[in-house]
């Protein structure tokens, strides 16, 4: 055994058979995780047929990019209706989730760092009262959207979901980079404001420039949640050409005469940007999350 | 705390903080807190979505309706509503299924991603992909496989003969609410492997080293020195599984619509559909307020277990 301190484990499989014991178990796991999305794969490049026959293949004796070609809106079939709507919708999507993540960023960032570094008064019950919001169900305050966008006259509009997305991103992003400014030492902004910084001089020229990897974690997490929020989009936009992309596949399969393969195709395009999104920055979301939530 | 003032801006602390949390706390406020409030007090009158006139609270231009003041009407007819309290059955039985499911897979998925092995980087970012997908799409995927007609699990039983027809996981009731459990903690489980692996990691390797020269097996190691170590996040885990347990909605919306019958039918599935499908938003916030109430409650908890955790042990 190697002398030096190490941190984290009871392991198991150091002999051969344990070994390979261990491998097994690890591909389960994978097998696990990625099947079921690496099948999504498989049914949007087959064709419906062949997902029917018995036996079924697991290897698709045909390949064929129609059912993307129908989403996308370069082959005409009998439900291009529907399918007409995920482009824009994809785009309404990416609109929506990049404006609620700039926002947050802005605004949760500032916050968390004064959470993070100052004393000042309200700041236990501000916090719990945050934390409840974490917590709330979404749910319930959208019969309140509901009616306050109507008022406004925001219904229907890219604004209306903006608003109601920050509802639950909005204390989310204050407690992550809460977290992540705590594992910053404090040192950092006292030695700055010795080398004559002003308390925001000290935040915005000096610890904001070294907490990248919060920021991309917070905004990283952000964006994911809008990309796939549902519930919101499906009942406060309901006006065609509004409203985000999950909605759009959820009433795709809704339709009865919409092929699987089809809806697939739609799901894998859908799923696509959230998915490689956690992947690049995988690293960093690992790190503020768990500082977000373990931490406290 | 800062307290060496050099600068220019000469502000306290405590002024110096809230200016910094002022937007975010104006932001919550306007988008958390005022929603909440208007739907508390939605959920005590009688609101109609076609009357406009009646009070208001008129600023700015613009006029929220408040509808008329009933009491505690719509909370009476909830209770009063057998559906009610079989769908708030249904929802303790989903949620302590899921918890159970979700905390032990995470945890044996930990404990393999724990081990020493090629790959182990590659497969802590296959970790996330079940947890990154919109449950509109996890339910899709699913359906891929579960599927009557063209499902690959079915086909996959069918090929090594263990079954001679392909089975309806949805026809029957309790068949479609274990899916439902099922495919909410695939993809929710991962939450809790990245959890249970980031509390494993802070474990001090001498204690299982040590453990090992007193003889201690591999599962004595996991009982005696892993499990007690993860204690503090084993209860966060516990919490937040219940809290999203609770609110599980959009796969029921996409997997079984609540059906067949009422038998998927949750008490967050029952809110929604009274609220949005049948626009009755006076007992519709009324249902989703019994599930905040319970989140509260849960909220304390939680905040409780941080607590704990900031103060040094013993």
């Amino acid at each position: 055994m190697a002398p030096r301190a190490r941190r984290g484990g009871a392991y198991w499989a150091r002999s051969g058979r344990s070994r390979l014991v261990l491998y097994g178990l690890v591909a389960l796991v994978s097998l696990w995780l990625v099947g079921p999305f690496v099948w999504l794969f498989v049914t949007s490049i087959s064709y419906q047929k062949n997902l029917m026959a018995r036996p079924l293949a697991f290897i698709p004796p045909e390949v064929t990019w129609d059912n993307y070609r129908m989403v996308m809106g370069l082959m005409r079939f009998h439900a291009e209706g529907q399918a007409s709507k995920i482009l824009p919708s994809m785009w309404n999507t990416c609109v929506v989730a990049g404006v609620v993540t700039a926002l947050n960023l802005v605004v949760g960032t500032t916050a968390g760092y004064a959470y993070a570094r100052f004393r000042f008064p309200l700041k236990t019950f501000s916090l719990f009262a945050l934390l409840f919001t974490r917590m709330l169900p979404t749910i319930v305050l959208i019969p309140a959207f509901f009616l306050m966008l109507r008022t406004l006259g925001l219904q229907n509009t890219l604004t209306g979901l903006v608003i109601t997305y920050c509802s639950f991103t909005l204390p989310f992003t204050v407690w992550i980079m809460k977290a992540y400014f705590e594992t910053i030492p404090a040192d950092l902004d006292k030695s700055a404001l010795v080398d004559g910084c002003n308390r925001f001089q000290a935040y915005y020229k000096i610890v904001l420039p070294v907490s990248g990897p919060g920021l991309v974690a917070g905004g990283a997490f952000t964006f994911m949640l809008c990309w796939n929020e549902f519930v919101v989009a499906q009942v406060l936009n309901t006006k065609p050409g509004t409203t985000t992309l999950p909605p759009v596949i959820a009433g795709m399969n809704g339709q009865v005469n919409v092929d699987y393969s089809v809806i697939a195709a739609s799901g894998f395009l859908g799923a696509l940007p959230a998915v490689l999104l956690v992947l690049i920055f995988q690293k960093y979301m690992v790190q503020g999350l768990t500082a977000g939530s373990v931490k406290g | 705390m800062l307290r060496a003032g050099a600068g220019v801006l000469r502000l306290s602390e405590a002024a110096f903080a809230w200016l910094l949390i002022v937007p975010a706390v104006l932001g919550i406020v306007l988008v958390v807190i005022f929603p909440l409030a208007y739907s508390l007090w939605l959920s005590f009158t009688d609101v109609n979505l076609l009357r406009m006139g009646g009070p208001a609270i008129e600023a700015f231009g613009v006029r929220l309706p408040l509808y008329r003041w009933v009491g505690f009407r719509n909370y009476l007819q909830v209770f009063e509503d057998p559906i009610y309290w079989s769908s708030l059955w249904r929802t303790l039985y989903f949620v302590g299924a899921f918890v159970i499911e979700a905390t032990l897979v995470g945890m044996g998925m930990a404990l393999v991603l724990n081990e020493r092995f090629h790959g182990r980087p590659l497969m802590r970012s296959l970790l996330l992909v079940p947890w990154s997908l919109s449950r509109i799409v996890v339910g899709l995927l699913w359906i891929g496989i579960l599927d009557f007609e063209f499902g690959a699990l079915n086909g996959l039983l069918h090929q090594a003969g263990l079954i001679d027809g392909y089975i309806a996981f949805f026809k029957d009731g309790w068949s479609a609410l274990n899916v439902l459990v099922s495919v909410y903690m695939w993809n929710q489980a991962p939450f809790a492997t990245l959890l249970f692996l980031a509390g494993m990691q802070s474990i001090s390797e001498d204690l299982y080293t040590a453990a090992e020269v007193d003889g201690a097996g591999y599962w004595q190691r996991f009982f005696y020195i892993t499990l007690p170590a993860l204690r503090p996040i084993m209860f966060l885990v516990l919490v937040l599984c219940t809290v999203n347990g609770f609110l599980m909605l959009d796969l029921i919306f996409i997997l079984t619509m609540g059906g067949p019958g009422y038998d998927t039918t949750t008490v967050s599935w029952l809110g929604f559909q009274t609220s949005f499908r049948f626009f009755k938003l006076g007992p519709g916030t009324a249902i989703l307020y019994t599930l905040t109430a319970l989140c509260l409650f849960l909220t304390v908890i939680y905040h409780r277990l941080i607590l704990a955790r900031f103060e040094p042990e013993g």
